[in-house]
């Protein structure tokens, strides 16, 4: 019955979420089932039951590491934000800068990153700015890619409807540019948080005495493969999570694209959908 | 008499080619505007009247010649005029209220005010109740309605039209004609109009600039003189049709002289 009131709706929410769902849930089943009837010995793969009873039970651990970890994400990733909005601020207004520092900032792409994380240890000492500096690396290219795209998706004839009005250059960049600029910019955002999680994950590999990326090394050497599926499937979930966040901030700074938030929504105005409605009826009036 | 609401004397462009010599767009190009005149400016595709737009609105430098508003030159100088493009460039972003104000907000004024004023003439320009819409729920006709108030809101005596119904489909151009021409009335506007419809520019004129292609002249202009209260029906007259001819023979004759020439 619920099934059939779902159909009914194609495109709800429940339906959305629902299939994802599923398709998770058969594959953890074929996994469950494989592992238990070949008997695949626990340091190989362990199964989904398995890793599940690992992180109940080595919650404490699991969660104490993953605190560092996190930090160094969210730190990493507001880093490589604010650098890699003001390069592409540099990139799209200046020439030069454009002919000077893109090409190094691309040549610095090839580098592994994993390869001068040593030498940021050397440089900032055994803490927390070396870890954050390799989570922003990882992170800040794809971002200032989509950045640089979106402030430059701008039609020439847009900026000249704006000068005809004597817009200041400031002007023209806050309420033109950079609200052009904001699909590509989240889509750079979204991009960014999935490179964030694994920045921090690596970056612990050198030099750290904490954190999921620390502990998943640890347990790889001691072939305690059980947690460290379990590690990597708390690192996964925080991933869909800051990506979906970074999702709801979308929705919420371009209601044009996807209608304003409820607690938003202004008392006088009509729903979107009737609006539409009437203003196609109000165009075959006219004509 | 008076001096001129809008007057351009012995105008030339040109664009800096590749080499020494550049690419002259407009030459010797003179027009006069009085105070709440509706002037056509029309001729082919690329001869050069966007161009003259942009100078008039101050993004273009031309080579020579004087362009002066109420007596003062407006050369290099934006923002002395209201500019509407060929495409009603509205920002998706915004709704419709806050389109229509842009141009206040971008000069500094108190937004209060021009809300205000925006929500009272929301009725006349047929958006009412669309104030929070967003450009994307909006119909053509209303969307082109839209940039108009925008322009209006400018709060500039000077008003230049750039095709701003080019693409509308007839019917729907038609009854935007009689309203565009009600709105200059109202508003007691100054308007140049640039367009490739020799009835549009007719029946909205009160003279029609012809222009010649590049570079580009005024190869002729032709008075209307149809009553200042026209309405569709004018359209249908042997007048209009007179004035209509009048237009088309300048507008064709750059052709006629060349294949007399052959």
């Amino acid at each position: 019955m619920s099934r059939r009131n779902a159909s009914l709706h194609p495109g709800s929410r429940t339906k959305d979420v629902a299939a994802p769902v599923l398709l998770m849930l058969l594959i953890l089943a074929a996994w469950e089932a494989l592992v238990r009837i070949f008997a695949v010995p626990t340091f190989v793969v362990p199964a989904p039951s398995e890793i599940l009873a690992q992180i109940y039970l080595e919650r404490a651990m699991i969660f104490g590491h993953l605190q560092v970890t996190l930090f160094e994400i969210v730190a990493g990733y507001l880093l490589a934000c604010v650098v890699g909005f003001g390069l592409s601020v540099a990139i799209v207004y200046s020439k030069a800068f454009r002919r000077g520092v893109l090409p190094l900032i691309v040549a610095a792409q090839t580098i592994p990153v994993i390869a001068i994380a040593p030498i940021l240890v050397i440089w900032f000492g055994y803490n927390d700015v070396p870890r954050i500096i390799i989570t922003a690396l990882v992170a800040f290219f794809p971002l200032t890619v989509s950045f640089v795209t979106g402030l430059e998706s701008l039609e020439s004839e847009l900026i000249n409807f704006f000068r005809s009005l004597n817009a200041n250059g400031l002007q023209i960049f806050l309420k033109l540019r950079l609200p052009a600029a904001l699909p590509n910019i989240f889509a750079g955002l979204k991009v960014a948080t999935t490179l964030a999680v694994i920045g921090a994950t690596i970056s612990e590999w050198v030099g750290a005495s904490a954190g999921l990326g620390y502990l998943m090394a640890q347990d790889t050497q001691q072939i305690n493969t059980a947690r460290v599926f379990a590690s990597l499937v708390v690192l996964g979930t925080v991933g869909i999570l800051f990506f979906a966040f970074i999702g709801l901030l979308q929705r919420f700074f371009m209601p044009w694209v996807y209608g304003r938030p409820r607690f938003l929504a202004r008392p006088r105005r009509a729903s979107p959908a009737a609006a539409t409605m009437r203003a196609k009826q109000i165009g075959t009036s006219a004509r | 008499m008076a001096q001129a609401r809008l007057d351009i004397a012995n105008l030339r462009v040109t664009y800096a080619g590749n080499g020494q010599a550049g690419v002259t767009a407009i030459e010797k190009v003179d027009l006069t505007l009085e105070p709440n005149d509706f002037v056509s400016l029309i001729g082919p595709s690329g001869c050069g009247k966007s161009t003259l737009f942009n100078v008039i609105a101050g993004l273009q430098i031309p080579e020579s010649g004087a362009v002066a508003l109420d007596g003062g030159s407006i050369v290099g100088r934006p923002g002395c005029v209201a500019y509407m493009m060929q495409r009603d460039l509205l920002l998706p972003w915004r709704t419709v209220l806050e389109n229509v104000t842009l141009g206040p907000e971008l000069a500094g004024q108190p937004l209060a005010r021009a809300r205000d004023t925006a929500m009272t003439l929301l009725h006349r320009f047929g958006l009412e109740g669309f104030e929070n819409a967003y450009p994307a729920a909006l119909s053509g006709g209303m969307r082109q309605r839209a940039a108009l108030l925008r322009t209006i809101l400018c709060e500039r005596s000077v008003i230049l039209l750039d095709e701003p119904l080019g693409a509308l489909d007839a019917l729907t151009r038609a009854s935007m004609h009689e309203w565009l021409l009600g709105i200059q009335r109202e508003f007691q506007r100054t308007m140049i109009l640039i367009t490739h419809d020799p009835d549009e520019a007719v029946y909205l004129s009160d003279r029609v600039y012809v222009a010649s292609p590049r570079p580009m002249r005024i190869a002729g202009i032709v008075p209307i003189e149809l009553p200042r209260d026209r309405g569709r029906d004018v359209t249908l007259t042997p007048e209009f049709a007179e004035h209509k001819r009048q237009v088309l023979a300048l507008l064709h004759a750059p052709e006629r002289a060349r294949s007399a020439a052959a």
